[in-house]
């Protein structure tokens, strides 16, 4: 697939920002399975480029001067492929430490032992069965939850958004003893009830690793596009920032994901469709 | 004469032999102690107390709910070492130390060693200590653990073990500076009497090792601390001074184009070597805890760009886990292909069911450590131990055993010391400070504690330890 993406993100502040630090992981990964016909990053102010430890492109964007707004701007076009398997920046087994984020409570573990012995036989059938019963238990539901709500907290609540989904799929994966990460990046959906900016899971089993989208109960495709990967949502979000002064912060953000038969360079952006809003930098 | 409590037969005593016959290299310290007034060396020991805190040399103490710090006691009875001894251990411990930075650059490399199934991978991969942020890294020279400080204790057996290797932030090097200008000050000539080998360049060594970290020209090197309200913030403050650079803390520092600066009257300067005395979760609240406010955000951009380096490395702490601390002669022997010189101490790791089931079954024999435990919290000394606390400590294995290791009550060895009722043998031990840069360098000498009350094995400060002076003596 063709896949067109366009997220803006907007922060607006009360009084100036003296001094900010942004990583933005806002470019998608180099992965046998997605390649990258297009992009365009529209930042203000000087960033540079690193890669980080899991092989995710990430701009350090330092702002020094007094603004009161922040806009960026993700653009481009990325061909998709089946899924096919992951070069290996780093030893599968890191992806079995807990976070502060992903961390299982009793609850969680109680839920995991249910399906041990599914997942022990029957590996990825037995986690698609796992995600299925899990997005039961926790349905997919905005509002309730932010960006730092832990997987203990909405398994409490039972309810959550794919951030929180993957959280807790993330625990439950790592106490059964497998080695499971969360991914950032772009979904394109035909209908507009979801957030084109999303968050997955992948798992390790079976000796490879396989992805699964708790919030829509379904595996991962070519409409799936990788901006990063991690531990948890700290490690992948697309803007992790901090930030001198600036008074209260709003933040609006809005990406839209579509689906185009042939990518044609300097095709003019065509107007938006299928836009979605976000208030807060969580992942839905 | 002064009135001397003589060790144990079963221990090893640094100053008397079994027969209680005082050790060849303690005579002529011994001479000049008889030949001292009670009164005189009482006085001395008054002027310590009052010159210590003059200095303001403290430690604040875990647990103390005044909040107060307080000094270290001081003994003025030194631990005497020989130089045959001392050459011992300092080829052991550049042995060992080299072993450990090579063990780091693997782990966060290639794996070699887990690949060659020497050391299980979930140990060292799964651990909280590892941090996938150094994964596929290049640090200047390879280095990661620049400033080393490795626990040794002599076991009644007269052995030297190593105890714990302290790879994060060891501190602890002011004392063995400032007990040593004490010394010097209050009893100048026993330093005629005595072949002591100086450790006063130190601080010297230190900057040339934190300049060597570095591949800049002429690099600017700075003390990061977290703040006064740290237990070590005198020995910052204290290295930095020594040190002729600048105490930094994360406010002080920004980062800008992927190098760190550091704001100064005169306009922001680059930092090239920082030389932290914070944990790896506080240093960059967009990497690590978001919470932080002692970090510097955007630090480890900066870092895994190569622009700056930070001593000690991230992510030492796994090679120092007291679960991977049963390897180390492993690692001696895959990355160097040589005998461990120095000995380890036997260790039960209680994530292995045979060994817990021993571990459970001697519970009063042996002491139970926490492997992420530092600072003599979280254990269980069994031989000293009540009823109801190993009863506690049992029930804490076996709900959690892979977070315990278990050694042999070693009985440290003991050294005189000035006590209420006169001069009685206390347990002792030594860390000496390790510094890789070009080549491995150790001052001789290190921090020597001791454990003052009586049978005490804890010689940690912050459970009241104190502190002697170490003296290695020139061949």
């Amino acid at each position: 697939m063709h896949l067109e993406i366009h997220h803006e993100t907007t922060y607006r502040y009360d009084t100036p920002l003296s001094h900010s630090v942004q990583l933005l992981r806002l470019t998608p990964r180099r992965d046998p399975d997605q390649t990258t016909l297009h992009w365009h990053l529209e930042i203000p102010g000087r960033t540079d480029l690193t890669i980080d430890a899991y092989g995710n492109e990430q701009h350090v964007l330092t702002l020094d001067q007094p603004v009161d707004e922040i806009r960026i701007v993700a653009q481009g076009v990325v061909e998709t492929r089946a899924p096919t398997p992951q070069r290996e920046a780093i030893p599968a087994l890191v992806f079995r430490q807990p976070t502060v984020l992903t961390t299982a409570d009793e609850a969680i573990k109680t839920f995991a032992r249910n399906y041990q012995r599914l997942v022990e036989k029957h590996g990825r059938q037995g986690l698609m069965d796992l995600m299925a019963d899990l997005l039961d238990r926790m349905p997919y539901t905005p509002g309730q939850t932010n960006a730092g709500t832990t997987a203990p907290e909405s398994f409490a609540q039972g309810l959550g958004v794919c951030q929180d989904h993957a959280h807790v799929f993330i625990a439950i994966c790592r106490h059964l003893g497998l080695p499971a990460r969360y991914i950032s990046g772009y979904l394109y959906t035909e209908n507009d009830h979801h957030v084109a900016s999303h968050a997955w899971v992948e798992t390790q089993t079976e000796g490879a690793w396989h992805a699964f989208d708790v919030s829509n109960a379904c595996i991962p495709d070519e409409r799936y596009v990788r901006l990063a990967i991690g531990l948890d949502y700290l490690d992948a979000c697309p803007v992790r920032g901090l930030r001198r002064g600036g008074g209260a912060e709003t933040m609006v953000s809005h990406a839209r994901v579509r689906s185009i038969l042939h990518f044609q360079p300097h095709q003019p952006l065509q107007p938006q469709q299928q836009q979605q809003q976000q208030q807060q930098q969580q992942q839905q | 004469m002064h009135q001397i409590d003589l060790p144990a037969q079963t221990g090893f005593d640094e100053m008397l032999d079994r027969d209680h016959s005082i050790r060849s290299h303690y005579k002529p310290f011994f001479d000049w102690l008889n030949a001292q007034t009670p009164a005189m060396l009482a006085k001395r020991r008054q002027e310590a107390e009052l010159l210590f805190h003059r200095v303001g040399i403290t430690f604040s103490v875990h647990g103390d709910e005044s909040g107060n710090e307080r000094l270290i006691p001081f003994d003025t009875i030194p631990r005497i070492i020989p130089a045959a001894e001392w050459q011992h251990l300092e080829a052991g411990l550049k042995q060992r130390v080299a072993a450990l930075n090579a063990f780091l650059h693997d782990i966060y490399h290639h794996q070699h060693i887990l690949k060659a199934g020497k050391i299980p991978a979930e140990q060292v991969l799964v651990n909280a200590q590892y941090r996938s942020a150094m994964c596929g890294m290049d640090l200047p020279h390879n280095l990661y653990a620049h400033i080393a400080g490795i626990d040794i204790i002599r076991h009644g057996d007269g052995n030297y073990y190593v105890l714990e290797d302290n790879l994060r932030v060891p501190s602890g090097v002011s004392y063995m500076l400032e007990n040593r200008k004490m010394m010097m000050r209050l009893f100048p000539e026993l330093f005629e009497k005595h072949a002591v080998a100086p450790v006063e360049h130190y601080p010297s060594l230190l900057l040339s090792t934190l300049r060597q970290s570095s591949y800049a020209d002429n690099p600017t090197v700075v003390v990061m601390t977290p703040g006064h309200f740290n237990s070590a913030y005198f020995e910052h403050a204290f290295l930095a001074q020594q040190m002729g650079v600048e105490l930094v803390e994360g406010r002080d520092l920004f980062v800008k184009d992927l190098k760190v600066y550091m704001r100064t009257t005169a306009g922001p300067k680059q930092v090239d070597v920082i030389y932290r005395r914070l944990d790896d979760l506080f240093i960059d609240p967009l990497v690590f805890h978001p919470d932080s406010s002692l970090g510097v955000p955007g630090l480890i951009a900066a870092y895994r760009a190569g622009n700056v380096v930070l001593a000690n490395a991230i992510g030492t702490g796994v090679a120092d886990d007291k679960s991977i601390y049963p390897y180390v002669p492993d690692m001696i022997r895959f990355y160097l292909d040589e005998e461990p010189l120095l000995l380890n101490v036997p260790t039960w790791q209680c994530r292995n069911p045979s060994e817990l089931s021993h571990v459970l079954a001697n519970l009063d024999e042996l002491v139970v450590k926490e492997v992420h435990g530092a600072g003599g919290y979280g254990m269980l000394i069994g031989p000293k131990a009540t009823r109801a606390e190993i009863d506690h400590f049992r029930d804490l294995l076996k709900a959690n055993p892979a977070n315990y290791i278990a050694q042999p009550t070693l009985s440290l060895s003991t050294c005189p010391t000035f006590v209420e009722e006169g001069i009685a043998p206390r347990h002792i031990d030594l860390r000496p400070f390790v510094l890789s840069g070009n080549t491995v360098r150790i001052v001789p000498g290190g921090l020597a504690r001791v454990a003052l009350q009586k049978g005490s094995l804890v010689v940690n400060s912050s459970q009241g330890g104190g502190t002697k002076d170490a003296w290695i003596l020139e061949a």
